[in-house]
Formats: structure tokens, C-alpha cells, sequence
């Protein structure tokens, strides 16, 4: 059995022990907003936060989040609405094909719980990893910036 | 793709790590962040039977000073080595090591112990280790051996750990007051990806500016990483002009025992052990940011 907290909610479920959290994400819960990339931990669209921190989802196993607190794309939203950074991504045109956007937004929002108003370079440092194919960084790094505080 | 399935052993103790390990039941590998194991799984270049986390042990998740030593468990992850108030004060080096490393997504996960085990050449954590003379606490069933890390990389991708070992942490001595310290990473691709060539040095210099002592290790310049003592002996009471380092850098490049690989070749990264080597310590002798 595995206990762990998904989203703010409590979740107790059963993974396979070589399960990683994507595939209990995506195959044990039905939570698709967690995508498999590369699987290497290269491309960063599995992005997923632990306690907080971002991490990959393809490296770790499904078994080292017991008793920890998981958040993923599908717990962004804010009462049913999207939040102030999922807003600034659709306003900037932050999204293109959409494959890397729910990574960009964990990484993100690690970045700004730790730091509300960083500096574009701090911005650039903490996507780093987080690869876009259709190359749209400029209008993400503008959509993080706007979902700053201002200095 | 799922990983091929295996057991997952879970201890709370590093002797109950250790029992586990030696059990007749498998071939048995340790797995704390799996930044590197887990990759390797997926692309079934090992297939053991069992893995054995250290997850569950708290003693290896400490980072703490004690007297004028850095003492990091071995599942101490890069992104804690790296913020730590005592590592980012008193082993600026240390820090600036780990924060190289990958991206921080993987810098929250991969471990200190982990990056060592895996033995790799290119190593952003080794070179600065190497300057540092940290020691490595490798633990087994009867209790635990200090192994200095320059001893400690035995050859391309071997470690000093054996079979039913783990290393349960490091012991990085006081970075002596009056040195300067520093490390630059070469990646010709992109920035996430190992090092090209990796240098690290620490420098001491004499009133007259007079080096009494130069440290330099470097990554990705030999099969596994390695102290450039021909450098350094070359360096020793020199006045560090820009003919001396340059003499220092050629003396690296000359002693390297680069491989090539995808990323370059052994010619490539001897040339540019010598270009970082010079550029790393002009800047220290300078004062000037690191490049």
C-alpha cells in the first residue's frame, strides 16, 4: 500500500514496486497532464514537484514518494480556474504544441514559491532542462516574469 | 517504457543495507536518487534482481559541520549540498560543484553518494572533491573504512566500493583560509549535459604572489577523474605570470589520459584541459569572477 499526498489531497493507492511516479501517474491514476519524454530525465516534460522541489517523474520510483507530498499539472488549477500561472502562459502564447507546458509550469512554480520575483536569468536557470521543441522560450520565460511579483 | 521488474529492499539501518546486499538472493545494486541507475535500468545495461534503497535511512540525509569538517551523508542530495549555509560560506567550491550539475530538477534527486558510485570521469562533484581532500566513509557488515577520495576512482566507471560495501558519506576537511578556489565546466553542447573537460583548483599564494600550494582537479580528462600533479609541481613557488600558467596548463594537458567519446575527442579534450586549466587560473590569480 502506498500512502502519499496528491495534490493537497490524500491518496492511497497500489503501484507495482518498479513502477516509476510517471508511470503511476499516468497508468495507476489517469492523470495524463504528466507526460513521458524522453524517459532519461533529459527533456523535463515529466517535471513533477516533490515536496515542493521539482523532479523528474521517469527517475523516481513510484515507492520514494511514501508519505510525501506530490503536485502535478492537474493540481495547478485554482477552484476550477486556471492559476496566475497557467493565466500568464495562454496570455504570453506560451504554449505552442503543448507537450513541454506542464513541466515548464511545475519548474516554474518551484522557482516562484522560492523566489516571487526573479530576475530573467533566474527565470532561465530554473527552466533549464526543460526542453521546448517548438523553441517558444522567449514567450515562456515572458509568461513567468508576468506571473511574478513585481520588484 | 516501464523499467524490467526487480524486488525493492527497503532498510532503515545501514547494517540492515549491508545484511541485505550480501543475501544469496540475486545480484543486488544500491539505488538512493536513481538519476543514474534508473536511466540505465530502462535501457537494460544492468539487470539486478533486487535494489536496495537508502531512502529509508535518515543518518545518510545529514549535512552538518562538525569542528572544521563538512560532514554530507551520502544520500545528501546535490541541490541541499549546494544552498547549504556551511558548504555556499566555508566550501564555496563544493557548492559551486553541485549546483553544476545537470538541471534542478535532477539536482533535487541525484545524491553525493550516488554521483561517486557511479564513477563517472566527468564528474562535476570529483574534480572539486579531488582539490579538497575529502575522504569517503565506505560502510560494511563489520563497521566502517575512511577511503581519501584520491584513492577512491579506481578506473572507468570502478569505484574503491566492493561488493557489499556502501559509501555512507563524505568528510571534506577546512579549505585552508588564505586560498582561492574554483570551478569551470566546459559542455560544447549544452550547459544540462556532463562536462566536455571539468577543472577545479585551489590555489595558495605567498605574499610576494608566490604559489605555495596549487591543487587542480580535473574531470573528464583521463577514465577516471584525476589530481594533475605534474601541474601542480610545475606551479610550485612560480609567480603565476602569464608564461607560468601557461607552462601549468601544458603540463596538465600533457599528463591527461583523455578516452574519446560522442561528445569529443581525446585530442579535443586535451586541448581544452589546457584552455580552461589557463583561463581558471588567471582569473584566480586575478581575483577575477570565474569564467
Amino acid at each position: 500500500m502506498l500512502d502519499f499526498t496528491l495534490n493537497g489531497r490524500p491518496c492511497r493507492t497500489e503501484a507495482p514496486v518498479h513502477w516509476t511516479v510517471l508511470d503511476l501517474l499516468r497508468d495507476g491514476l489517469a492523470l495524463h497532464g504528466t507526460k513521458y519524454g524522453c524517459g532519461e530525465g533529459a527533456c523535463g516534460t515529466c517535471t513533477v514537484l516533490l515536496d515542493g522541489e521539482p523532479v523528474r517523474a521517469c527517475l523516481v520510483l513510484a515507492a520514494h514518494v511514501r508519505g510525501r507530498a506530490v503536485t502535478t499539472v492537474e493540481g495547478l488549477e485554482q477552484d476550477g480556474e486556471a492559476d496566475r500561472l497557467q493565466s500568464a502562459f495562454l496570455h504570453a502564447g506560451a504554449v505552442q504544441c503543448g507537450f513541454c507546458t506542464p513541466g515548464m509550469l511545475l519548474a516554474a512554480r518551484a522557482l516562484l514559491a522560492a523566489d516571487p520575483s526573479p530576475t530573467e536569468e533566474r527565470v532561465r536557470e530554473a527552466l533549464a532542462g526543460n526542453l521546448c521543441r517548438c523553441t517558444g522560450y522567449t514567450k515562456i520565460v515572458k509568461a513567468v516574469l508576468a506571473a511574478s511579483v513585481a520588484r | 517504457m516501464r523499467l524490467p521488474p526487480f524486488r525493492l529492499e527497503e532498510p532503515q539501518s545501514v547494517p540492515e543495507a549491508v545484511e541485505i546486499l550480501a543475501r544469496p538472493d540475486g545480484e543486488a545494486r544500491v539505488i538512493a536518487g536513481g538519476t543514474a541507475l534508473v536511466p540505465t535500468l530502462r535501457l537494460g545495461l544492468v539487470r539486478p534482481a533486487r535494489l536496495v534503497s537508502l531512502h529509508g535511512i535518515p543518518e545518510l540525509r545529514s549535512l552538518r559541520v562538525e569542528g572544521q569538517v563538512l560532514e554530507v551523508g551520502a544520500t545528501v542530495t546535490m541541490a541541499a549540498l549546494a544552498r547549504h549555509y556551511a558548504t555556499r560560506g566555508d566550501w564555496p567550491l563544493l557548492a559551486r560543484a553541485a549546483a553544476s550539475v545537470a538541471t534542478p530538477a535532477v539536482r533535487s534527486t541525484a545524491t553525493v553518494g550516488g554521483n561517486l558510485c557511479y564513477g563517472e570521469a566527468a564528474s562535476d562533484l570529483a574534480p572539486a572533491l579531488l582539490c579538497l581532500e575529502a575522504q569517503v566513509r565506505v560502510g560494511d557488515s563489520v563497521g566502517e573504512r575512511v577511503v581519501p577520495i584520491t584513492e577512491f576512482f579506481k578506473g572507468f566507471y570502478e569505484t574503491a566500493v566492493e561488493a557489499g560495501e556502501i559509501a555512507t558519506g563524505l568528510r571534506v576537511p577546512a579549505v585552508p583560509r588564505e586560498a582561492r578556489t574554483g570551478y569551470v565546466r566546459f559542455c560544447p553542447r549544452s550547459a544540462e549535459d556532463k562536462p566536455l573537460v571539468g577543472v577545479a583548483a585551489l590555489l595558495v599564494q605567498d605574499a610576494a604572489r608566490r604559489v605555495t600550494e596549487l591543487r587542480l582537479g580535473l574531470g573528464g580528462a583521463a577514465p577516471t577523474p584525476m589530481r594533475a600533479r605534474g601541474a601542480e609541481a610545475a606551479a610550485r613557488g612560480q609567480e603565476l605570470t602569464d608564461a607560468a600558467i601557461g607552462a601549468v596548463a601544458e603540463a596538465a594537458a600533457s599528463e591527461a589520459e583523455p578516452l574519446s567519446d560522442l561528445m569529443g575527442s581525446a585530442d579535443y579534450r586535451r586541448e581544452m584541459i589546457r584552455v580552461w586549466v589557463r583561463r581558471l587560473l588567471a582569473a584566480l590569480r586575478d581575483g577575477r569572477a570565474i569564467p
